[in-house]
């Protein structure tokens, strides 16, 4: 695999390789833990959609898919507001075995935000999925049913995270350089 | 200065409702004081000791007495089950209950409780029964009567933010916090009443329960609370000081005091944000907490993460939102 040699880039975290490895890994126990055919996906825009993509390729049971996002937090007036569906599920998830999928869960805010409310509609299960578990800025406790990695508490860019809005697209995880 | 008003708004509500969520969303908005059940217990506590039944017939003057001293200089969210009963009679209040299907309540214990459908339904039943015999203990009955409300709400069709809304909605239209009618003649002679039934039983209150509103030390601070608040995390701003030195009196000779707790996850958030120099002698201080406190969970944001959170969240002004 040839990296391109990005200034941003401080160190490669995981390879391409590495990480296609892990997400078949990961792939295979989703696939055998939901093998009655019940299985649906929820991607969180935008930063989950390459692992989700990636992830649903390896599957190897039947699964449906839906994404939603969250409105973003503004600090620039004194009341900051609360977090809200910005766009929601485009069909219902009552009865469904629901895995929730992110591309990196740090503190827990978005996370537990989503899975209170996809809890709320009356799933048949719900499970947390996601590629990065960064567990040193963990905030709010979580259960994470699947990771691929657990990662430093560093910046990391690839793989559908970004540093204000570029690099979602490079195939490997890597290291942000400090400023 | 002391207001000449009160205005209260109770919220309770079924296991499983996220009635506290609702309760401070509700408080977010009317810029109004939010008491939890744990805050009044902490503050009762403070006021009457240790020591406290909570299910005591007494309960209830205990907890007026103190709310009425505090609602002299704050506007309330009391989100307490039960709530409504402490302000009977009194003009400037608003009575809420949330109610949900079980489904709804019994979704939102599976996910609280790391629970499967079983187990929540029974965690739910425990809990329902709990809060009868509480309400019982302190009220006289079981269950809460429909006509004790004012608004009633369901959290199966609203989320907390809308139900939220619609309390600030009725607290405008019931002109609340103009309605001004507790003098502090009256509030005098209410809290004389009270003391009375509470001596009767052998119970003093001291007077010194109070709240402080946060004075944030840092900037990073106000932000980090307006990031909680976002994510409805409810917070605590330095409510804990812990004695980390001692003199060979026994005196205490250095505290450490950690600027956030978070109930909802039992810990504390310790944010750094000062040059190297200082947070040496920070570390020195968390890393005996640790050792004397083994059992205080304490998150520690130096600079650097304090900056990822920024970028992450969007708060500088080029970065971008990212879930």
């Amino acid at each position: 695999m040839k990296v391109p040699a990005l200034p941003v880039i401080d160190r490669v975290l995981f390879t391409e390789e590495q990480v296609q490895q892990r997400i078949r890994e990961v792939a295979a126990e989703i696939s055998s833990r939901y093998n009655d055919g019940n299985l649906k996906m929820i991607g969180v825009l935008k930063g989950s959609v390459f692992f989700l993509t990636a992830l649903a390729r390896e599957l190897t049971i039947p699964v449906k898919i839906d994404f939603l996002s969250i409105s973003p937090f503004s600090n620039h007036t004194k009341a900051p507001g609360v977090v809200r569906i910005a766009k929601d599920l485009d069909e219902p998830v009552e009865g469904e075995d629901v895995l929730l999928v992110e591309d990196i869960v740090d503190t827990g805010f978005t996370a537990r935000y989503l899975l209170q409310t996809i809890a709320g509609r009356e799933p048949n299960s719900i499970a947390l999925c996601t590629m990065l578990d960064r567990p040193a800025r963990r905030i709010v406790p979580l259960k994470i049913d699947f990771k691929c990695f657990e990662i430093p508490d560093r910046f990391v860019i690839g793989c559908g995270l970004d540093y204000k809005q570029l690099y979602r697209n490079l195939n490997f995880l890597a290291v942000l350089k400090p400023d | 200065m002391r207001a000449p008003y009160m205005a209260v708004v109770t919220v309770s509500g079924q296991a499983g409702c996220r009635t506290r969520e609702v309760a401070r969303l509700a408080a977010q908005r009317l810029g109004f004081t939010h008491l939890s059940a744990e805050r009044l217990d902490a503050l009762m506590a403070e006021e009457f000791g240790p020591v406290v039944e909570r299910a005591s017939r007494a309960w209830p003057d205990m907890a007026a007495s103190i709310l009425l001293r505090l609602a002299t200089t704050e506007h309330l969210v009391v989100g307490l089950d039960g709530a409504e009963e402490l302000f009977r009679g009194f003009p400037a209040l608003l009575r809420v209950r949330v109610v949900a299907p079980a489904a709804r309540r019994t979704g939102n214990v599976m996910l609280d409780d790391g629970l499967n459908r079983a187990g929540a339904r029974q965690a739910l039943a425990a809990r329902d029964r709990e809060a009868a015999r509480t309400r019982k203990a302190r009220f006289g009955r079981a269950t809460a009567a429909a006509e004790a409300f004012d608004l009633v709400v369901n959290a199966a069709s609203l989320d907390a933010s809308h139900m939220a809304e619609l309390i600030a909605v009725a607290v405008m239209q019931k002109k609340l916090i103009e309605h001004g009618f507790l003098s502090p003649a009256a509030e005098a002679q209410l809290q004389f009443q009270i003391r009375l039934r509470l001596a009767r039983l052998g119970i003093h209150p001291r007077g010194r329960a109070s709240l402080a509103k946060p004075q944030f030390g840092h900037p990073s601070e106000e932000i980090f609370a307006n990031l909680l608040d976002f994510y409805r995390i409810p917070w605590e701003y330095e409510p804990r000081s812990f004695p980390i030195a001692w003199d060979e009196h026994g005196n205490v000779i250095e505290s450490f005091t950690p600027d956030f707790y978070l109930p909802e996850s039992n810990l504390y958030v310790e944010l750094t944000t000062m040059k190297q120099s200082l947070v040496t002698k920070k570390n020195r201080k968390i890393r005996l907490l640790r050792e004397i406190y083994p059992h205080i969970n304490i998150q520690v944001f130096y600079q650097k993460d304090i900056m990822d959170l920024v970028m992450k969240y969007g708060l500088a002004p080029q970065a971008q939102p990212q879930p």
